[in-house]
């Protein structure tokens, strides 16, 4: 089956509609549709589903473009928006100010995000030679740099006894302290950030060929490099600072799109950002709604994006 | 002139790599690179277009130094192809669609963007494979393509990594033909390029590199000599001319001085298998008499040395007295199934000189009776060679002959 790009992103747009109204319209106290027919349904909504919703759209949006943006970048298919270290950083950020006593929602946002855009910064600057950044080493760096700060992490976790769960519950990744104050904070930095990736598809689509085939078609291919590693450095940081580390979407949803839009990166960045912003609200439903309680977002992402994707890949080795 | 090369000096690490090169490229030229591995040929070329950066030297175009033009510019300017290209799941007219990557304001296209696409695809011949995934295509294809999306680029100058790396023979002579054709539309090519015979054929001018130095430049027949190719390569070659074609050839091993010196007498390519096959086996090769233009001839003058007379004249008394000569100085002198009239009739006497001296193998395919147009004259000879020549110097096919040749000695 080959959609037309026209087809395709009409079905995304559609997906991303039901996904805000089912994320507004069904929670823990019940479905409910008929929006504003109490005070109490308008508090509920307004101030706990809209903002929570509307924060895991852009969370997800934003998490399918780095994804894209870097697989692309290193012609890796492993590449995720952790590869730079940001969610490593990002735990020991937020495991700090909860082993100090300070976790209030904001301190954990701005100390995960200051953690997670400096190991960025030192990944950067570990990976770069002289005359450029080599793919190898900056994946390297970045590997090696999560397996020391997971080690720093488990040793604040160890020390910090009492507080154990909230820490464990934060990198497990989730949305249930999303606020309209967070989707002020993030949104304008995930946007741009994947606007600004989605401007640059074309030139991605010319390093899949190799980057002496970018530069030969006139890109500055180093400079262009580190404006996208800066522009996704900064998202993924932005995201996670907000709801902790969820894993696999960044992976996943680029891939799936790849199965059904090809490898054009000028469909496939705006599809996995659309689908992005359908499947993670998605999610966060069946997290808040599936228990009494609340399952952490990242363990269902992991449970219901890698079976579907194994699907998917299934799918089209036989079709090919 | 178009691109005008000069000083270039550049290191990689801590070896220099680029000497001191300096040359022209004209317009309407397509000019080849040759030179051992690790010569100085591709990192010429990505210095040339800017990826890599010189320690010294100027490259002009049309009397403009790149070096102080934006990337875009110079991708507008020279089109530039490297050697290996990832494998993509882009389609094909999106890989060729890169080429217009200089001209892309924003991320949409012209209508003339399309254009241009389209007709690259259509001069490499591959108008139909538009939404094929350029991964599931042979290598031959994928060359075109990256040729198309070179050609995409709209440039004067093309500036191509051995654009024939490990095709095989029809994609080369595709590839070769198709920038050819584009450089007759009037831009030039610049090109690295390992097969010698290959870059002879197609090039106008050859340079020859030796470590990071221009070696020698010019038309492929004054740079691709002998000397120039064992100086450069290291290499014991043969270079022969064949219709304005230059072939370089693996030099065959002298195993020893007692190199034994075969002469045969042929004509009307009775003598092609058996020239080739002696050459091969290291025999010094001669031949005569022969006319100039018969088949005979052709393989004995790519191998040795021939005693020739005028196409479809009799043998005149010159070529008869030195067919004799090199009957007395051979080792051997072979016979073979040649058919006689009154022109070569005298070939038949100097292999009865030869049989006389107990130097002739003869070559039996047929009776005489049924080659023989010069009558009983040379029914006569043949016989008293016949009854001097003992059977078993006697073959019924030259393989035989030569392998007997090969025992005995």
């Amino acid at each position: 089956m080959r959609l037309t790009s026209f087809q395709l992103f009409t079905i995304l747009l559609v997906a991303d509609a039901i996904a805000l109204i089912a994320g507004i319209g069904i929670g823990s106290s019940g479905v409910n549709f008929n929006f504003l027919e109490s005070p109490l349904s308008e508090k509920i909504i307004l101030d706990y589903r809209l903002p929570r919703t509307l924060l895991s759209m852009i969370v997800g949006a934003g998490l399918a473009a780095a994804g894209c943006s870097l697989q692309a970048l290193f012609r890796n298919p492993l590449a995720d928006p952790y590869i730079l270290g940001v969610s490593s950083g990002a735990s020991v950020g937020a495991a700090f100010v909860i082993l100090f006593g300070i976790a209030s929602t904001i301190n954990i946002m701005l100390s995960a995000f200051f953690f997670a855009i400096v190991t960025c910064w030192v990944v950067y600057r570990i990976g770069k030679t002289e005359t450029g950044i080599p793919v190898y080493t900056l994946l390297l760096a970045g590997v090696a740099m999560a397996a020391f700060l997971s080690g720093v992490t488990s040793l604040l976790i160890y020390i910090s006894a009492l507080d154990i769960y909230k820490v464990v519950f934060w990198i497990m990744g989730g949305f249930w302290t999303a606020n309209w104050l967070k989707v002020q904070a993030v949104s304008i930095p995930i946007l741009a950030s994947s606007l600004y990736l989605i401007l640059s598809s074309w030139n991605l689509n010319a390093i899949l060929i190799g980057e002496e085939h970018a530069m030969s078609v006139g890109i500055d291919v180093e400079a262009f490099k580190k404006r996208v590693i800066a522009a996704t450095a900064l998202l993924t940081s932005a995201a996670v600072s907000v709801s902790g580390v969820i894993g696999f979407v960044g992976l996943i949803t680029p891939h799936s799109m790849r199965l059904i839009a090809g490898e054009n990166n000028r469909i496939l960045l705006p599809a996995s950002l659309l689908a992005g912003a359908a499947f993670m609200p998605f999610v966060d439903l069946i997290s808040r709604t599936a228990t009494t309680g609340e399952i952490p977002v990242g363990i269902i992402t992991a449970m219901l994006g890698a079976p579907f994707f194994l699907y998917l890949l299934r799918r089209s080795k036989v079709a090919a | 002139m178009l691109l005008e090369v000069k000083g270039l000096r550049v290191s990689l690490g801590s070896s220099e790599i680029l000497k001191n090169v300096s040359f022209k490229v004209e317009k309407g030229e397509v000019v080849g690179l040759l030179g051992p591995n690790g010569s100085g040929k591709s990192t010429l070329l990505r210095t040339i277009f800017g990826v890599l950066k010189p320690l010294g030297g100027v490259v002009y175009f049309n009397g403009k130094n790149l070096a102080e033009l934006e990337r875009k510019d110079v991708a507008k300017l020279l089109g530039y192809l490297p050697q290996e290209a990832s494998d993509t799941g882009l389609k094909v007219k999106e890989v060729v669609m890169l080429g217009r990557t200089p001209y892309i304001h924003g991320i949409s296209f012209k209508e003339g963007d399309l254009t241009a696409v389209r007709e690259a695809l259509r001069l490499v011949g591959l108008s139909d494979f538009e939404e094929r995934r350029f991964f599931e295509l042979s290598g031959g294809e994928k060359q075109k393509v990256m040729l198309a999306r070179v050609f995409a680029q709209h440039t004067d100058v093309l500036l191509l990594d051995e654009p024939t790396a490990h095709l095989d023979i029809s994609s080369q002579l595709e590839i070769m033909g198709l920038i050819r054709s584009r450089v007759r539309e009037g831009c030039s090519a610049l090109l690295a390029i390992h097969d010698i015979n290959l870059a002879s054929a197609y090039c106008d001018r050859l340079l020859l590199i030796k470590r990071g130095e221009i070696f020698a430049a010019g038309k492929p027949e004054e740079v691709i000599t002998r000397e120039n190719i064992r100086e450069v390569y290291g290499a014991d070659v043969e270079v022969r001319r064949i219709g304005g074609n230059i072939l370089v050839i693996p030099s065959r091993k002298r195993e020893s001085e007692k190199e034994k010196w075969v002469h045969v007498i042929c004509g009307g390519g009775s003598g092609t298998e058996l020239i080739r096959e002696l050459w091969l086996h290291g025999y010094k090769v001669s031949a005569g008499v022969l006319n100039a233009l018969d088949s005979d001839w052709f393989a004995a003058s790519e191998i040795g040395e021939v005693i020739d007379e005028q196409p479809f004249s009799e043998i005149s008394d010159d070529a008869f007295v030195k067919n004799l000569e090199f009957i007395e100085k051979a080792d051997i002198v072979i016979l073979s199934n040649l058919t006689v009239g009154k022109g070569n009739l005298r070939n038949l006497e100097a292999a009865l000189y030869a049989a006389k001296l107990g130097k002739l193998l003869v070559v039996e395919e047929e009776e005489f009776e049924k080659r023989n147009f010069a009558g009983s004259e040379a029914a006569e000879i043949y016989n008293e060679i016949s009854s001097s020549v003992p059977q078993s110097k006697v073959f019924k096919k030259s393989h035989e002959l030569i392998k007997s040749l090969r025992t005995s000695s």
